[in-house]
């Protein structure tokens, strides 16, 4: 379980960030994706690689063995590093890791990067479980969704139109982005065109491309002793996992998991939703934006698409939701998608957003949800 | 010649077709699909699980016709369903004709989808609209 305010025993902060622009697949190797991100990382902290303890690699889609043959030419040191698996939630859970190392005291400057490449296919396990369905190969990730879409619009009546602006705002906010892989301002009537599955269409669907984001995790005392700018690094006050319960038959897991991770890692922080100012979620389809919205508490079931047309979760308004673009428009290259979150979250708190700035932002969580199903949670707090 | 399920232990190629669930006879809770490994329940191995009949009937949850896909079956644009069953479990499924909408009251029947190399003939489980 969770052990309360392990966070707050030994405080871990994120003091650099780095990304590698999430792109559509080309020849650029994974090595080069990442080396880029991590060097952005440690120029951004003001650290050298000879001071990193331990290093951390999100991935799901690269194979075994990635992390020495990209970060050994950085200088071969010789620390320990782990490649993190967890479906969409790897890179989210490279950092749950690279915080617990650090509030454990075991290290003090430790990296926690994502770094993937699209593949075929996903490759999932449960797909080679042996547990066969009626529906075998009919439904997909996005359909999955465009049904979760059609029962949430049917008992809250809710339209397509007020769906579809979820991914209006989220292509809007990308275009500010120069690390989201879509960076153009979308109509609404350019979101609905182009049907996939039920009510989704191409707009409201993620791009699966590739990239690469870091962070870097320091404790007071790593600070202290590099030198690292105080006024820059961002707390981590909540890191939360969760996997999928036994739920009521029917009930939207996805939702349902995000409700109690999100609760888990509120109570950990010791805050509620309405602390928050920026909040980088899964939306890797513009339903999801809408449930977890509800599902995190930021408002009432069935309240989310008016939230959004008020324009209460734009940028300036009471809470930036996906100011990066996120899923939607920055991208979701699996691995690197959970850490880019984080570096999103941190570039808000320090006031560093440029054009997608959250006035004032104090307070900012990220949250994945991963093919198993996993959630994880973070919570970061300007202090 | 004989009809045959396409998966034989989730259907059974009836008239009506019957779905195949389990029930564990530990904590009585009923699942779909059939499960070979154990209760996510109470952590019985399946061994303590009894095979469980549904009647392949239900109303649905949620809709969507299908637009794209990766496969050249079934062919677009086809539509899916969740289904809550009137025996408990929710099952997604095809669902044939284009008339189905939340709340629905659908049925199962059978669809020839192949024949083997002997001439058995392989049926699969699609559900449509009941008036
Ligand atoms: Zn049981």
């Amino acid at each position: 379980m969770n052990a309360p305010g392990f966070l707050s025993t030994r405080p871990v902060f994120v003091v650099g960030i780095g990304l590698h622009r999430y792109q559509r697949r080309s020849d650029e190797t994974y090595v080069s994706l990442g080396l880029t991100a991590v060097r952005e990382a440690l120029v951004d902290a003001g650290v050298d690689w000879t001071d990193i303890d331990a290093a951390y690699t999100g991935t799901a889609l690269l194979g075994m063995g990635a992390s020495r043959i990209m970060l050994s030419r950085l200088g071969a040191t010789g620390i320990p590093m782990t490649q993190v698996e967890n479906a969409s939630a790897s890179g989210s859970s490279s950092v749950a890791q690279a915080c617990l190392e650090v509030a454990s005291g075991r290290s003090d400057v430790v990296v926690a990067l994502g770094v993937d490449k699209p593949r075929g296919g996903l490759g999932a396990a449960p797909g080679e479980a042996g547990i066969a369905n009626l529906e075998a190969g009919s439904i997909v990730p996005f359909t999955h969704f465009a049904l979760l879409a059609s029962e949430y619009m049917h008992l809250h009546a809710v339209t397509d139109e007020q769906v579809a602006k979820v991914a209006v705002k989220n292509h809007r906010n990308g275009s500010q982005n120069p690390f989201a892989q879509r960076q153009k301002i979308r109509t609404l009537d350019e979101v609905l065109a182009e049907p996939i599955s039920g009510s989704l269409t191409r707009l409201q669907c993620c791009p699966v491309g590739e990239g690469a984001a870091a962070v870097i995790i320091a404790s007071e005392d790593g600070i202290n002793r590099l030198g690292v700018d105080r006024s820059r690094a961002m707390q981590v006050v909540a890191s939360a996992t969760k996997t999928e319960g036994l739920y009521a038959e029917g009930v939207g897991i996805d939702a349902a998991l995000t409700a109690e991770t999100g609760a888990a890692a509120f109570h950990e922080a010791g805050l509620g939703p309405s602390d928050l100012d920026v909040l980088e979620v899964h939306d890797a389809f513009a339903i999801e934006e809408l449930l977890y919205a509800e599902a995190l508490g930021l408002c009432k079931p069935g309240e989310a698409a008016s939230r959004i047309e008020s324009g209460d979760f734009d940028i300036g308004g009471s809470c930036a939701f996906s100011p990066s673009g996120g899923l939607l428009a920055m991208g979701h290259p699996i691995g690197p998608t959970g850490v880019g979150q984080v570096v999103e979250v941190v570039r808000q708190l320090r006031n560093e957003a440029g054009s997608r700035q959250q006035p004032n932002a104090r307070v900012g969580m990220a949250h994945m949800v991963g093919i198993g199903a996993v959630c994880v949670v973070h919570i970061l707090r300007k202090p | 010649m004989t009809t045959e399920a396409r998966h034989p232990h989730l259907l059974k190629p009836t008239n009506p077709p019957i779905i195949v669930g389990h029930r564990c006879i530990s904590c009585e809770q009923i699942a779909f699909p059939p499960d070979p490994y154990g209760c996510e329940k109470c952590g019985s191995p399946a061994s303590n699980f009894e095979s469980w009949d549904l009647e392949a009937r239900g109303s649905v949850r949620a809709v969507a016709m299908v637009y794209r896909h990766h496969r050249p079956t079934p062919p677009t644009p086809f539509t899916v369903a969740v289904i809550d069953l009137v025996g408990g479990p929710v099952v997604k499924a095809i669902v044939e004709g284009d008339d189905a909408a939340v709340g629905s009251s659908v049925e199962g029947f059978l669809v020839p989808e192949d024949q083997d190399d002997v001439g058995n003939v392989i049926v699969d489980l699609r559900f449509r609209v009941i008036q």
